[in-house]
């Protein structure tokens, strides 16, 4: 990363550092670091009988993940968003390109090809590619504005976030790409766009979902995977689906209600011990916190999110830069909407779309990606706090 | 930030600002957006907390149940029900160890299961839904239990589930008791049967910690002694994972299986076996009768030492045979189910002469020593009164009478019972146990007989017909003092009433159940002593004189069952009395109630043969062979019936 133009060079190692870090917004990075250390402690207990031969298997790999995640979070400290728009167009390519090699060569992994293998690395390209898309779209916005009628931009816009995002839901991974959307628009939003673009988006998402979901199939035309239906309908009526899905689900439930007000502690949560809650170090992770800490520590766990958010909220609102201001509302909304979306399907309210908890769950590329978000967010609030907004 | 100015000149330094193509409009203020983007995750962030509230706080404690069921098995161990054995400790029902095919209904949803189910439906050579039926219809009245498709099954059968263990889910082999019949159909209405416990009793077993489909006694000793007899199933505790394998903290409570205590009764098997064999041969032999009965009693105490009833039963068709089989049974005309010996009424016919003459003797109708005229044939009313082939038996006293079986000497009793106040017969047939059942222990099937009175006429008469029926006439005293009439009385209680006669005046209960023992054989609780006993009122003189009837009666040169048991000797003297009950199928119904041996009498029989004739050739013979089983001769020491009445 030290390798990007305009960089300031010079000094000593322990100088770099210190300057790096000052000025940060205290608040956001020490609650990143106490939800992933969280995150990494909940991993352990809850794969600890998973893999028998190796009970620390899952553990030795996320505390790896947090630590690289971290390492690159300090590199972005230094990273200039200006300077880099120059590349916007570059950067967009390479996105293109990973998401596409993986379509079209990348590994198999239960049904849905993510990843790219670089020797013993699994790249999983659509996950660092929600941070590229987000500064992507803030370049395109701030750059046309003013000299594009609204309406073609906003199309533009979409277009643009439409093309990766195809990708990434072919592979398929639906979830990704709805991130990709909620980034697209929490951009266009703070960017001001008019609010009929948005109402006119929601009532073509709205038949897109009915047409998708429930009137082609009926029809026999099939645009999602039967599971990826069951996925999103199941949280209607979780006790009456069968399927694999419904099965999660209630289990999910299951195991945050009967952690109660003051949860199980970690040898007596059964659903998550016992292996009937399954993805308990993934995509249900919330479900152990809360078996396992109950309403108290799943609360908790909500605060620290609410904390998070708030700082990247504050950070927008201080950006120095409208491109910034944008980057951060894109950063903010892939955070955000992760949260909602992957605590909402555990407590049963939102669709089964394979968002992980961001911090929390076990995986390389997520952890990587949200620190390196973190990163960015925490470099614009130093620059929005040092220099304060632009008012021109 | 700025607000104010609608186009901000917001331009990288150092380009040069390009003329704008159309002026852009910029409606909202960026303050606004971000404001309520701030709202939403306020907002969205808020229902996730709520949500959490009500999963967790609200509904914390079903949840907790359902983590609960989800983690916790219990493991049910089936415990052998308790053998019945005869007096000796010969068994006559035991437990045998068998391997069910079992179903959980709980494993066995979607397409899998049901090609499961479907799969070996076919395998056992049954349509393709059969199991799956079975198993529909379980979960209707049981919800959640554990279903048993094919019990007690053969080696072949455990072999193709073994095999095929992965594709038959929910599927298993699981070990349980069935009931064994060492003895055939012996005994088979003593013993009873066994069967799942009835669904519309379900409440009143579950309050006895019964399971849901736990096998339970359903007829004769196998009811009677539930409480005994049961096992009672072991639980074990365990907590399982998703997989269903017993995981870490493994078993969290156990309680061991407690097999059923062994129930001793008090038929002794040769007895059972001698007199099952009798009746059996009577019956094929007779071509007339369609079925026959008998008790064998310890005359002291009441102790049963044999009961049968034919035509029988097996009681295994209860267990393992198939509906049809079962309800062949059920509907038989032959009606095998009926335990005639005590469920069967019949007329007393001259065996009640003994109570007749008890009767007279203790009410005073008859002075001991009185020479009664004993014609063939009486006029008394006005209407002629025959006696059994209108023999002329002269002048002769009770003992004679009893002997010989003269109807003309007990019409003279029955018309001075009808003349004096009070009703002598009707008090001492009750005295001796008629007209009730004998408190025999079996859950059901004892008849109560009649004992004919006033209040029975007018219960039974039709007054717009036939009003002067609705009194008690003298022809219905002459009629009851041979036990004719409207008498009725069933084997058991004959049984009750001589062995008061046989062990000197006490009216005893007969007793199947002598004793539960454990395993070692040790007495855990007798069944047979604290059984009830009442002295029936009657004094040595009476006792002497009807005893010395019944001796002659079955040794006399005029006995009317001499040829069957003259021959014997000594030692293994009988005492007893013949009767053949008119009826309205037309051929007789054959009575016989003796005991020996005469000094000491140790067992008593009674014996009626449906149909069977005259009773000193039907019945008479049937109790020879089955006293003989006991006291020890041989059954070619019996004579047959040659003689009358």
């Amino acid at each position: 990363m030290a390798t990007f133009p305009g960089e300031v060079g010079g000094g000593s190692a322990r100088a770099r550092t210190q300057s790096a870090l000052a000025g940060l917004d205290w608040w956001l990075l020490g609650s990143a670091i106490a939800v992933s250390g969280f995150g990494v402690y909940v991993v352990r207990i809850a794969t600890d009988g998973d893999i028998p031969s190796d009970p620390g298997y899952f553990f030795t790999r996320q505390v790896a993940y947090t630590l690289i995640g971290l390492v690159a979070l300090f590199f972005t400290l230094r990273l200039d968003l200006e300077r880099l728009s120059r590349y916007v167009w570059t950067l967009y390519a390479m996105l293109i390109a990973a998401v596409g090699i993986v379509l079209v060569l990348g590994s198999s992994a239960r049904g849905s090809t993510r990843w790219i293998e670089l020797g013993p690395l699994r790249l999983q390209p659509s996950e660092l590619g929600k941070v590229v898309i987000a500064f992507v779209l803030a370049v395109i916005v701030v750059e046309r504005i003013r000299s594009m009628d609204s309406a073609r931009l906003s199309l533009f816009v979409a277009g643009i976030a439409a093309v990766p995002a195809g990708i990434v839901f072919l592979q398929p991974d639906l979830g990704t790409s709805l991130v990709y959307a909620a980034i697209t628009v929490a951009i266009l939003w703070v960017a001001g766009q008019p609010i009929t673009h948005f109402i006119v988006a929601g009532a073509v998402v709205v038949t897109l979902a009915a047409l998708v979901l429930y009137i082609l199939p009926a029809a026999g035309v099939n645009v999602l995977k039967p599971y990826q239906v069951d996925r999103l309908t199941a949280f209607v009526d979780s006790g009456a689906d069968r399927s694999e899905t419904g099965y999660q689900l209630e289990q999910s439930k299951v195991a945050i209600g009967s952690g109660g007000a003051f949860g199980k502690g970690p040898s007596g949560a059964t659903q998550t011990i016992n292996d009937f809650l399954p993805e308990h170090h993934t995509d249900f992770i919330f479900a152990v916190v809360a078996e396992m800490f109950g309403f108290l520590g799943a609360g908790l766990l909500i605060a620290l999110y609410f904390v998070i958010i708030w700082r990247c909220l504050v950070i927008m609102r201080q950006a120095h830069t409208e491109l910034e201001r944008l980057v951060a509302a894109g950063l903010t909304a892939m955070l955000a909407f992760e949260v909602f979306v992957n605590i909402g399907m555990n407590v049963g309210i939102m669709p089964i779309t394979g968002i992980p908890l961001p911090f929390m769950s076990y995986g390389g590329s997520h952890t990587l990606t949200n620190l390196v978000a973190v990163g960015v967010l925490l470099r614009i609030g130093r620059r929005g706090r040092e220099l304060g907004p632009r008012t021109r | 930030m700025s607000t104010t100015s609608p186009i901000p000149p917001d331009l990288p330094p150092g380009e040069e600002p390009r003329p704008p193509r159309r002026r852009i409009r910029r409606p909202t203020r960026p303050v606004l957006r971000m404001a309520s983007f701030t709202v939403a995750v306020l907002l969205l962030l808020g229902v996730l907390v709520a949500r959490l509230w009500f999963l967790q706080v609200i509904g914390g404690g079903d949840y907790q149940e359902r983590a609960e069921a989800n983690r916790l098995r219990t493991i049910i161990t089936e415990a052998p029900r308790g053998a019945i054995t005869d007096r000796n400790g010969a068994p006559l029902v035991t437990s045998r160890e068998v391997l069910n095919l079992v179903a959980e209904p709980s494993q066995l949803t979607g397409p899998e299961g049901a090609g499961a189910l479907r799969r070996l439906s076919v395998a056992l050579g049954h349509p393709p839904g059969y199991f799956a039926a079975k198993v529909k219809k379980s979960g209707e009245s049981r919800p959640f239990e554990a279903v048993v498709l094919e019990e007690d099954t053969t080696p072949e059968l455990q072999a193709y589930v073994e095999e095929r263990r992965a594709q038959l889910p929910g599927i298993s082999l699981q070990a349980a008791y069935v009931r064994d019949y060492p003895e055939g159909t012996t005994a088979a209405h003593v013993l009873g049967y066994t069967g799942p416990s009835p669904a519309e009793n379900a409440e009143e077993y579950g309050g006895r910690g019964y399971l849901g489909n736990e096998t339970v006694g359903r007829a004769g000793m196998e009811a009677e002694y539930e409480e005994y007899l049961r096992g009672i199933a072991g639980r074990e505790q365990v907590e399982v994972d998703a997989r269903g394998e017993v995981v870490g903290r493994g078993i969290l409570s156990q309680t061991p299986p407690r097999p059923g205590q062994t129930l001793r009764l008090s038929i002794d098997l040769k007895v059972q076996k001698a007199l099952e064999a009798a009746l059996r041969d009577e019956v094929r032999g007779s071509g007339t009768s369609t079925g026959a009965a008998g008790v064998a009693i310890d005359p002291k105490t009441g102790a049963v030492l044999a009961l049968a009833s034919y035509p029988t039963f097996d009681p295994d068709v209860f267990q393992s045979g198939s509906p049809r089989e079962v309800r062949r049974v059920l509907t038989s005309p032959a009606r095998p189910l009926l335990d005639r010996a005590i469920g069967g009424e019949y007329p007393a016919a001259s065996t009640f002469k003994a109570i007749t003459a008890t009767a007279a003797i203790e009410s005073g109708l008859y002075t001991p020593g009185e020479i009664i005229e004993s014609p063939g044939s009486v006029v008394l009313y006005k209407t002629r009164f025959k006696g059994f082939n209108e023999t002329d038996h002269g002048k002769i006293g009770v003992s004679e009478a009893l002997e010989v079986s003269s109807d003309t000497f007990f019409y003279e009793i029955g018309d001075r019972s009808y003349r004096v106040r009070g009703w002598p017969l009707q008090d001492w047939s009750r005295k001796f146990g008629l007209g009730r059942p004998t408190g025999l222990d079996t859950v059901e099937g004892e008849s109560a007989g009649l004992v004919p009175d006033l209040a029975y006429k007018r219960r039974t008469c039709d007054r717009a017909v036939d009003p002067i029926n609705c009194s008690w006439r003298p022809g219905d005293s002459i009629n009851m003092s041979i036990g004719q009439g409207n008498v009725l009385v069933t084997p058991i209680q004959m049984a009750v009433a001589y062995a008061a006669i046989a062990n000197g005046g006490t009216v005893v209960t007969p007793t199947l159940g002598r004793a539960v023992v454990d395993a070692d054989g040790r007495v855990l609780r007798d069944l047979l002593s604290a059984r009830a006993k009442r002295p029936l009122g009657i004094s040595e003189q009476s006792l002497q004189l009807v005893r010395t009837g019944l001796r002659r009666a079955a040794n006399g040169n005029g006995g009317t069952a001499t040829p069957v048991f003259g021959a014997l000797p000594e030692q293994f003297r009988v005492e007893g009395k013949t009767g053949t009950a008119e009826n309205s199928s037309g051929v007789d119904h054959a009575w016989y109630v003796g005991y020996a041996p005469a000094d000491d009498p140790k067992i008593l029989v009674a014996v009626v043969v449906e149909r069977g004739g005259q009773g000193a050739n039907s019945a008479a013979p049937v109790v020879c062979r089955a006293i003989g089983a006991y006291v020890g001769f041989s059954a070619d020491k019996c004579g047959t019936g040659a003689k009358v009445n």
